[in-house]
């Protein structure tokens, strides 16, 4: 801000006032009181002085000659009339001009400087304000608009004018609508560099973080220093990413809840089927555990059971799919010999292999491995089911289980038709169901990738090694534990 | 074992139908509840052998339902449950359940269930002493009353089975599957959780130190040991 000039008046009125003074002076010392010219000399100078300090330069320049002019005419001999052949005048001419000169200069930049510092403080009270103000502002009500009024309120601005490059809108606040059209505004937000228009005291100042262009600010009036402005637009640059980030923040968790939801509901979806399952179940395995059947009923009610256990198993498959989806899969984790889970699922499958022969190659000696023996169950349990369901009755399946260096692999073998090198990449997609299969086997599409997020899960790898016609071989791996974590 | 008296929980009226209908059928004497609350009713009014309990109902539910009627009776209770995570079933058994069975079972394997929470594990060999003193702790096996320190604990049937098979084999390393047919059944031995949870047990009603247990030691990897020893009783 620039020291505002005074009105012509009141600067005829200082001089008025300086001559006034001087005049005084001059009749008080003359007249009334009369004492050597010492005195009267210093009382002029005390007056320059005053006046240069209170009044400023001119008015202490017209005092300064003034009282040279009087103190020669009515005080120095020879009295009534100017003189300035005596060197003496010179002197006490030049001691009046140089004191109100320096005098009125202190005085001036002194006042500046004080001004200027309240002006400052003013400032950095308003940036203050405005900051807070800005923290306060809701971000998802219209933002640009309630930063616009902000700023026009906390520096009582009379126009003011925000462009918002994201939204492409131009927000205005104050009494007055600003001089700047919507292309200075875009132009300068492009720019980056500072528009200043000296005719209406118009002054455009680009907006931008990390040197992205935000968008601009138009101000108009002179009462806003340019540190201050650049204040003002890095807050409102701050504010806006600070909208952006809370916004992207809030569509992240808008989607993960939906994805939870869609989760939840599948899982209570899958349990609901399963409570009508559950009289089916038990009424049917209480009469085939009857001798007195007939051999038809007794076939028929088979048929019964099996597609319960076939219904039940993808109950299962969808329920496992939601717990791993809502990411829900949380291990606990202990040293765990593989033998005994690989054994236990073998069991629980049972009926299921259907005369197939089983050969469990799991050697004594594998060291133990760091996993949830439940979850390490399915993947065993997926890759199984999943051989039996893609290979003929009675066909052998092998499963091996060795350690490597760093890892433990798992994995099973068949001698069914084979996956082509074009379906082995995609078996592990979700729902992706073999070509040819698609329509005959029966499934779901979720094992495999149940499976497949088990082990990424433990830190391991799964793959399928296949050879069309020949059998294919599904592996997974669990990294093996450094030694000391399993003593 | 026949005419043992079974309550059957559930809110499903399809489930409490099929199962009356097999278990009667089986020579089991049935009663049916609705709700965790009619079964605590049913508890307190009649003496039963055994108690099926579901474990999703509405009201207070299975769980709290098991909890209160352990708090007040050593009565088996197998839970029927439809989620089979292994958090479900180690809260069940901490909550005092004998057993738990997930939906959908098949008959026989219920039954085979229901037959091992009504066994009582027949009393051991000769060579195993009548009382057992511990020191502070002091069993009677004939009696199947457990005292510490003068007063009288309540263990359940498989908690004493399994306190009395430990017990009779001193300082010798039990496997998990010996230890689960022994107590509950040759139909058992994947159940390691079941163990785990009531040795817990064991150890906080006998033990005089839970988190250091004396007596019931875990043998990492294989299974449990009993030891005798009277080391820490103040009575050596």
């Amino acid at each position: 801000m620039t020291k505002s000039t005074l009105p012509q008046s009141v600067k005829v009125a200082r001089i008025l006032g300086a001559l006034g003074i001087v005049g005084g002076i001059t009749f008080f010392y003359f007249r009334i009181f009369s004492v050597n010219n010492v005195t009267v000399a210093l009382s002029f100078l005390l007056a320059v002085l005053t006046i240069a300090t209170r009044w400023g330069l001119i008015a202490g320049l017209v005092a300064s000659v003034a009282s040279m002019l009087c103190l020669d005419f009515f005080f120095i001999p020879p009295v009534g009339s100017i003189t300035i052949a005596d060197p003496q005048n010179w002197v006490a001419l030049s001691v009046f001009v140089v004191t109100a000169v320096i005098v009125s200069h202190l005085s001036a930049s002194a006042k500046k400087q004080a001004l200027e510092s309240t002006q400052r403080q003013n400032e950095m009270e308003r940036l203050y304000t405005l900051s807070r103000n800005l923290l306060l502002l809701e971000v998802h009500g219209p933002l640009a608009q309630e930063i616009t009024n902000s700023i026009a309120q906390v520096f009582e601005l009379p126009g003011l004018a925000f462009y918002d490059r994201t939204s492409d809108r131009i927000h205005r606040a104050g009494p007055h609508d600003i001089p700047v059209d919507a292309g200075k505004l875009r132009d300068t937000a492009l720019q980056g560099t500072v528009f200043h228009d000296a005719t209406t005291k118009t002054t455009v100042i680009p907006i931008s973080l990390g040197g992205q262009p935000m968008g601009s600010l138009g101000i108009q009036g002179s009462q806003v220093s340019e540190t201050a402005l650049h204040a003002i637009a890095n807050l409102t640059a701050i504010t806006l990413e600070r909208a952006h980030a809370q916004d992207v923040a809030t569509r992240a968790e808008a989607a993960r809840q939906s994805e939870e939801l869609k989760s939840t509901m599948l899982d209570a979806l899958a349990h609901e089927f399963k409570t009508p399952l559950t009289p089916i179940k038990a009424a049917v395995t209480s009469m085939l555990s009857d001798s007195d059947l007939s051999p038809t009923h007794q076939e028929l009610l088979r048929i019964v059971d099996e597609e319960t256990d076939r219904l039940n198993s993808m109950l299962t498959d969808a329920i496992q799919m939601s717990r791993i989806e809502a990411g829900q899969l949380q291990l606990h984790r202990s040293p765990q010999p593989l033998r005994r889970i690989v054994q236990a699922q073998l069991e629980k499958l049972g009926e299921n292999l259907e005369g197939r022969t089983v050969t469990v190659e799991v050697p004594e000696s594998l060291p133990p491995v760091s996993v949830d023996p439940e979850f390490i169950g399915i993947v065993i349990w997926q890759l199984v089911t999943n051989a039996l369901r893609y290979t003929p009755p009675g066909s052998p399946l092998t499963l091996r289980a060795s350690a490597e260096e760093t890892e433990v692999i798992v994995s099973i073998e068949d001698c069914g038709p084979g996956i082509s090198e074009k379906e082995q990449r995609r078996v592990f997609e979700k729902f992706y169901r073999g070509k040819d299969q698609r329509d005959r086997i029966p499934g779901t599409g979720m094992g495999l990738t149940i499976a497949r997020e088990i082990v990424r899960a433990h830190h391991g790898r799964i793959w399928v090694e296949s050879e069309p016609g020949k059998g294919a071989k599904f592996s997974f791996s669990v990294p093996r534990p450094p030694r000391e974590f399993l003593l | 074992m026949t005419n043992a008296r079974i309550l059957v929980v559930d809110d499903e009226p399809q489930i409490r139908r099929v199962m009356s209908t097999t278990l009667v059928a089986r020579g089991y004497m049935v009663s049916t509840a609705r709700s965790g609350e009619e079964a605590l009713d049913k508890v307190r009014e009649e003496r039963f052998d055994l108690v099926l309990l579901d474990m999703n109902m509405p009201g207070i539910g299975g769980m709290e339902a098991c909890r209160i009627i352990r708090s007040q009776s050593d009565i088996p209770i197998v839970i029927l449950s439809i989620r089979n995570a292994e958090k479900e079933k180690v809260e069940a058994l901490d909550a005092g359940a004998d057993d738990y069975v997930t939906k959908p079972f098949s008959m026989p394997e219920l039954l085979a269930r229901i037959r091992a929470a009504l066994r009582r594990a027949p009393l051991a060999s000769s060579g195993t002493p009548d009382v057992l003193d511990l020191g502070q702790t002091v069993i009677n096996f004939v009696a199947r009353r457990v005292t510490v320190n003068g007063t009288e604990i309540r263990l359940t049937p498989k908690e004493f089975d399994l306190l009395r098979y430990l017990a009779s084999n001193p300082d010798e390393v039990i496997p998990h599957v010996k230890l689960l047919q022994a107590v509950w059944g040759p139909d058992y031995g994947g159940e390691v959780e079941y163990l785990r949870v009531f040795i817990n047990q064991l150890r906080k009603k006998i033990e005089p130190d839970p988190s250091h247990p004396a007596h019931l030691l875990t043998e990492p990897w294989v299974g449990y040991r009993f030891s005798p020893s009277k080391k820490g009783s103040g009575t050596v």
